[in-house]
């Protein structure tokens, strides 16, 4: 069986780096930042373990249903989407994950766009 | 520069927050950088403690009077992050003032990584719990197609020895016009009754004993004494198949379709092993199989055929009349029965 995204960078112990690498980027991020204004830090940080996890193949992963559910009360715009996704970027290529490989959970990310955006 | 001027800005720097208060009053009287940037608001001379939501002043008070030190932790937002400080006040004296010093470390981090670990946990717990789940299921289907033992020596050493049960009986059943009866109905009818009717055959198989080991088509094969050998398979099996007509004769009564089998029981040595790597099956082969399947040519529609071995255990609940004769496959005569419920033992059951 091919070895999963989340394994092939060292399961948890590396994932979680980026997970709370990304959490501080899109806190200080004035675009995406308030999404979490009014947010538990707990909340927040489930919500970016999950995220990063479904996206590389780890233990966690969500119907296309649940994650339109999830941020259906939420006004997010292409922009935003965007922002994301250049955070997510530069969080991957900062923690060593190659280029081909970003292109891939990248992907997977941008299959998501239209469950989100407005 | 002085040395206290290099401590002073050293105390300022650190990535620590210091603050000093005044013992009696708590008001504030010295607050470094890094404190200053988590609680910027507070100004010197005004009471720090009055910032902190739910901070328990008689507690700190009672504990830096008797041991002279006081622990806590606060909560609060610094833009949009949830900040977690750990507080630790301990009594000291400036110039002969009592006063308490309070040294704070950022542990949001801790926090986060707190939350994170129970985020992942739970994932991992739900997985671990899924995964249980499908194993069950698999091993379920598994025990379908093979007794416990052998599955179990199957998980153990990937292969199974084949292994001779000796004696056991073996039943054999098929019905008269299958071929008739699957051309002339669809095959999804056929196919649902029959799903029917093995259902209700491994129902009662299961109640006496006599497990299927095979159904192909319309052949129906079951065995009782395996892989646990009993002293009473030969009852068991004929209980089985006695049930089996019984209840094939109430279902013609209320169905359209008509079943009705011929049943074959041959008591002997059979070899019980698994068959294929990639598509595997469990399977029963031996004299006793052959015998039975015989036998099931021999026997009338809805009645039983037996060989002698089986007759001999049978024990007075069942009645036997000799029906002839069948040519084994090594050119020997086998008597063949005919094997009934003993009425009068049946009425008092």
């Amino acid at each position: 069986m091919e070895k999963s995204l989340f394994d092939k960078y060292g399961g948890f112990s590396v994932v979680s780096k980026i997970v709370l690498d990304l959490y501080d980027r899109l806190l200080d991020d004035d675009d995406v930042g308030p999404f979490f204004d009014e947010i538990d830090m707990a909340r927040i940080v489930d919500h970016q373990t999950k995220f990063v996890s479904s996206l590389m193949g780890g233990p966690a992963s969500y119907t296309d249903d649940q994650i339109r559910k999830m941020h259906a009360h939420l006004e997010i715009h292409q922009l935003h989407f965007d922002k994301l996704q250049s955070l997510l970027r530069a969080t991957l290529a900062d923690h060593g994950v190659a280029p081909e490989d970003q292109d891939a959970i990248l992907a997977a990310f941008e299959a998501r766009r239209n469950l989100v955006t407005e | 520069m002085t040395i206290a001027a290099i401590n002073e800005q050293l105390l300022r720097a650190i990535g620590v927050g210091v603050a000093l208060l005044d013992l009696q009053s708590l008001r504030l009287r010295f607050g470094n950088d890094t404190f200053r940037g988590w609680f910027g608001e507070i100004e010197v001379g005004s009471n720090l403690l009055e910032q902190f939501q739910d901070f328990d002043v008689e507690a700190l008070r009672a504990a830096l009077a008797a041991e002279g030190r006081y622990t806590t932790e606060t909560t609060f937002r610094l833009r949009r992050r949830t900040m977690t400080v750990a507080m630790d006040f301990n009594r000291a004296l400036d110039e002969e003032e009592p006063i308490a010093v309070l040294v704070c470390q950022n542990i949001s981090r801790i926090k986060e990584l707190e939350s994170m670990i129970d985020s992942y946990s739970m994932m991992v717990e739900r997985n671990t719990r899924e995964i249980k789940r499908e194993k069950e299921q698999v091993e379920k289907l598994l025990l379908n197609m093979m007794p416990r033992s052998v599955y179990e020596e199957y998980k153990t050493f990937g292969i199974v020895t084949p292994r001779l049960y000796d004696p056991v009986s073996v039943v054999c059943l098929d019905f008269v016009g299958f071929s008739e009866m699957v051309s002339a109905h669809e095959p999804a009818v056929i196919v649902s009754e029959l799903n029917d009717i093995y259902t209700a055959f491994d129902r009662i198989g299961e109640q006496f004993g006599c497990a299927r080991i095979r159904a192909v088509g319309d052949l129906y094969i079951g065995v009782a004494g395996l892989p646990d050998p009993t002293d009473d398979h030969a009852q068991a099996a004929a209980n089985a198949a006695i049930r089996f007509m019984r209840y094939l004769n109430q279902r013609n009564g209320s169905h359209p379709i008509q079943w009705r089998c011929r049943v074959g029981i041959a008591a002997g040595a059979v070899v019980g092993s698994v068959v294929g790597v990639q598509k595997y099956i469990y399977d029963v082969f031996g004299p006793a199989v052959i015998t039975a399947s015989q036998l099931r040519y021999k026997a009338e529609p809805m009645t039983i055929s037996g060989n002698r071995a089986v007759v001999e255990r049978l024990g007075d609940a069942f009645t036997a009349a000799e029906a002839g004769s069948i040519t084994l496959s090594d050119g020997s005569e086998e008597a063949v029965f005919r094997i009934a419920a003993e009425m009068r033992a049946a009425q008092e059951r």
